[in-house]
């Protein structure tokens, strides 16, 4: 529990990396009905697209600097040194920076999307959905910025983006899958079998990346 | 490995692309035994600190450590958060509530400045307040990279009674300074 309060007490404090994304997240929702006819039928059509690909950029900006700080530091020597479990220490950090900005930007979701489609069902499916990808990109991204750890975030973030593709697909066939009636349980459950394994095997992953650049 | 001994290293040897760094270096720390890692700039004592300490891995040889080893490190990085007071660092750090925390900070004369930021505290404030994290540890090794540096004389006076004190009490440091010390210690010179 301490670990996961002074990770809040570290993030807390950086406004910029966890207001950031969020408020990236609102301004790009917002412009949305602005860009378009005010019709809601036109509204709805590229709504979702957007919420993803929204998703997925407000997650790629709040881990732009997740090990840079610690790294430049020397916060990471000390936990390695100290703890024998470093692999657990990341995966309690992607969790927070989860809980301060995926949770609020998926419960945000919610919000938008009630308020452009009016249909209270496949909202609160949209929260059910940007929960788990925004955990899923968040994953991906925090690989990127390990890899590209003291190079600049910007190629980490090019590098993994590829791997956020197939969830993106999946993400806009079960949206089809719900207008349509169609049954979208097998789509919910391929994303929630691809975030068990990502949170499993990433934190190792990432471990052994800074564990090399360390060295 | 010797019961007493804590950390054994044998023919350690450490090359970057093909130049040679040290080779074949052996040593053996005890517990009540300091070791001062001597030698030019260049020498490879930041990098031996570091494969003491696991971070970094020798190209050859071994090290060996006890299985009770707990180390605490200082090296030339503080692991100080800059835009946190020196409050929330000591949360941080988990010593906010140390019993002897009150001692440290009123030798340490960085009692009144608790709720300043890192960021605005001097060169030789920070290292006190990093240094705490080494007379607070539990810790039975104690390493340090250039411990002596930015302190003011007094402040040098502390932190050697202090390391000499537990060198006393049966751990054992390893420690590179270009700055003389009081710390009766064994030398490993990197040439």
């Amino acid at each position: 529990m301490t670990t996961y309060y002074l990770e809040y007490l570290k993030l807390k404090k950086k406004l910029r990396s966890w207001l950031g994304p969020i408020i990236v997240f609102i301004l790009i929702m917002v412009a949305y009905p602005l860009t378009v006819e005010f019709l809601e039928k036109d509204l709805e059509k590229g709504f979702y697209s957007l919420l993803w690909i929204s998703i997925l950029l407000s997650m790629m900006l709040s881990t732009e600097d997740i090990f840079l700080e610690d790294f430049n530091d020397g916060t990471l020597e000390q936990i390695i040194i100290s703890t024998s479990s470093f692999p657990f220490m990341i995966a309690k950090k992607i969790f927070i920076y989860w809980i301060m900005i995926g949770l609020p930007i998926s419960l945000l979701s919610f919000l938008f999307s009630l308020g452009i489609t009016q249909d209270i069902n496949l909202s609160l499916f949209v929260i059910f959905l940007a929960m788990i990808s925004s955990y899923i990109f968040l994953n991906l991204f925090v690989f990127g910025s390990a890899l590209s750890l003291n190079k600049g975030s910007v190629l980490g973030a090019l590098i993994t983006m590829p791997l956020a593709l197939p969830v993106l697909i999946v993400l806009g066939k079960s949206i089809i899958a719900i207008q349509f009636g169609i049954n979208y349980l097998e789509l919910l459950l391929l994303l929630l079998g691809c975030l068990s394994i990502i949170i499993s095997i990433v934190p190792f992953i990432v471990s052994y990346v800074i564990k090399a650049h360390l060295e | 490995m010797n019961t007493k001994s804590l950390i054994k290293a044998e023919n350690i040897a450490y090359k970057i692309n093909e130049n040679k760094l040290f080779h074949n270096l052996s040593f053996s720390v005890s517990k009540g035994e300091a070791l001062h890692i001597s030698g030019p700039n260049g020498s490879g004592k930041s990098t031996l600190i570091r494969i003491i300490l696991g971070i970094t891995k020798q190209t050859k040889g071994a090290i060996t450590h006890n299985e009770s080893n707990n180390m605490s490190y200082l090296g030339h990085k503080n692991a100080l958060k800059n835009y946190l007071t020196v409050s929330d660092n000591l949360i941080l750090l988990g010593l906010n509530s140390h019993e002897k925390l009150n001692n440290f900070l009123e030798e340490l004369a960085l009692k009144k400045y608790l709720d300043v930021t890192v960021a605005n505290l001097s060169f030789g404030q920070q290292k006190k307040l990093a240094l705490l994290r080494i007379f607070l540890n539990e810790s039975n090794v104690i390493v340090l990279d250039e411990p002596f540096v930015g302190l003011d004389t007094y402040t040098q006076n502390v932190v050697e009674s202090f390391l000499i004190k537990e060198i006393n009490l049966g751990k054992a440091l390893i420690y590179t300074s270009h700055i003389n010390c009081n710390i009766d210690s064994k030398i490993l010179n990197l040439k």
